[in-house]
């Protein structure tokens, strides 16, 4: 009888060891990875690193930081707070709103349509998902990776695919992380040097600031009939861009571009890190997201590419755009943009593309959530 | 459209995917569209 209880005393006293899987220990070589690329390579480092953390920190023996002997750990009451409810990525949104100039966009209206063409990978995805086995919303899910834009990410697949939340964010930020590597290779694939070289006006005059005030309270009403679903999506991010362009609440604005920004990014990153079970991550399905991801970055930037050589096809020769201009349709804001300019210099030093690239780029944080809202309207019709 | 939509319940995941492409392109270019018409109408008004 001792010898049986000795055996026990011995198996508490050293269950944190004793409970250690293989898939355990992989999960901690993907967290070390994930902080290791947020702090040498600084991947998004606000995001990666605490989702790195988080995924160790939920995976560890017990998995006390998600739930202990039935009482929700402090990662579980996160998640139940913020992502299970969407309520995260909304609060984010607010921020990235208040982040956004639209005076580029403005200045450069037809812009706007490179916002819609990049969201070509989000569909793409999705088709080729659904050939790989997935369902129709899991598919979805997957192919909003290709919105490059996280919130937006999390929202739909918190919506469709509560499963594959974990994965699908991982994705969405690291990829957004990767654009200056994988965005240059396919815009050089599709064009010639001489297209990468062209110049594109710069228009200086200022949007009115009616303008200002009045575009995102017309977008979410447009978004709130065209797609009623949407509006939760829209209507933060343009109610954090009409605090910027009200000019009254300043103080609101830099609390929302700040503060906000870095609370809820916080929250967010180690809460998605803390959903990556072992048990729900490590499967081939993860592998199948992940690398549908790049596939979504990859066809957002062909699309967006391909439409800009199409346009050019129909404008004079002194107003054709730089092709390259259609690659900032993503929501990667404002990378892809920098990107694109570093590019256009190194084509051919001094060639100043930015404003029109910024342009580009706040339409697709636009185009994005439109994309998201219909996707969230377009797929309960067919499956329930 | 009702008959388009039933169709498609019915079909393959693939074929659905296909049919929510085409109706989200559709629907991301058309509401783009409208935001550029706003934003060029919004610059002639404001010449005048």
């Amino acid at each position: 009888m001792a010898v049986v209880e000795y055996s026990q005393l011995m198996q508490d006293v050293f269950i944190g060891f004793t409970s250690i899987t293989w898939k355990m220990l992989v999960m901690y070589g993907i967290g070390g990875l994930l902080i290791w690329l947020a702090i040498k390579k600084q991947y998004e480092p606000m995001l990666l690193l605490p989702i790195g953390f988080g995924s160790i920190l939920v995976n560890l023996p017990l998995a006390i930081a998600w739930e202990h002997e039935g009482v929700p750990g402090f990662l579980h009451i996160l998640y139940d707070a913020g992502i299970a409810n969407e309520l995260f990525p909304l609060l984010i949104f607010i921020a990235v709103g208040a982040m956004i100039d639209f005076g580029p966009l403005f200045r450069n209206p037809l812009m706007i349509f490179f916002g819609a063409a990049a969201q070509f990978g989000i569909f793409a995805t999705m088709i080729i998902a659904t050939l790989l086995g997935f369902d129709l919303k899991t598919a979805a899910s997957i192919g909003i990776i290709g919105a490059a834009d996280g919130p937006t990410a999390i929202y739909v697949a918190s919506k469709f695919a509560r499963d594959y939340l974990a994965p699908i964010s991982v994705a969405a930020y690291s990829y957004m992380s990767l654009v200056p590597i994988i965005q240059p290779p396919v815009i050089r694939l599709l064009t010639s040097k001489q297209e990468r070289r062209i110049h594109m006006a710069l228009h200086e005059k200022p949007a009115p600031h009616w303008l200002r005030i009045l575009f995102p309270i017309v977008v979410t009403m447009t978004a709130g009939i065209v797609a009623p679903i949407s509006v939760p999506l829209v209507g933060s991010l343009m109610f954090g861009n009409l605090i910027r362009e009200s000019g009254v609440l300043e103080r609101l604005s830099q609390f929302a571009q700040n503060e906000l920004a870095y609370l809820v990014t916080l929250l967010l990153g180690i809460t998605i890190g803390g959903s990556m079970l072992a048990e729900k991550f490590l499967n081939w399905q993860t592998l199948l997201i992940l690398a549908m991801g790049l596939v979504a970055f990859v066809f957002d930037t062909a699309g967006g590419v391909l439409f800009a050589k199409f346009v050019n096809l129909f404008l004079p020769h002194e107003r054709k755009i730089n092709p390259m201009i259609g690659a900032c349709g993503i929501s990667a804001f404002p990378m892809s943009a920098r990107v694109i300019q570093k590019m256009a210099n190194d084509e051919e030093r001094g060639n100043i593309i930015l404003m029109q690239a910024i342009g580009a780029n706040v339409s697709g944080q636009l185009g994005s959530i439109i994309a998201g809202g219909l996707v969230l309207a377009l797929v309960p019709l067919l499956v329930k | 459209m009702e008959n388009l939509i039933e169709a498609l319940r019915n079909a393959d995941p693939a074929i659905q995917a296909i049919g929510v492409s085409v109706g989200g392109l559709l629907g991301v270019f058309a509401t783009i569209a409208f935001f550029f018409v706003l934003i060029v109408a919004a610059d002639r008004f404001g010449k005048h």
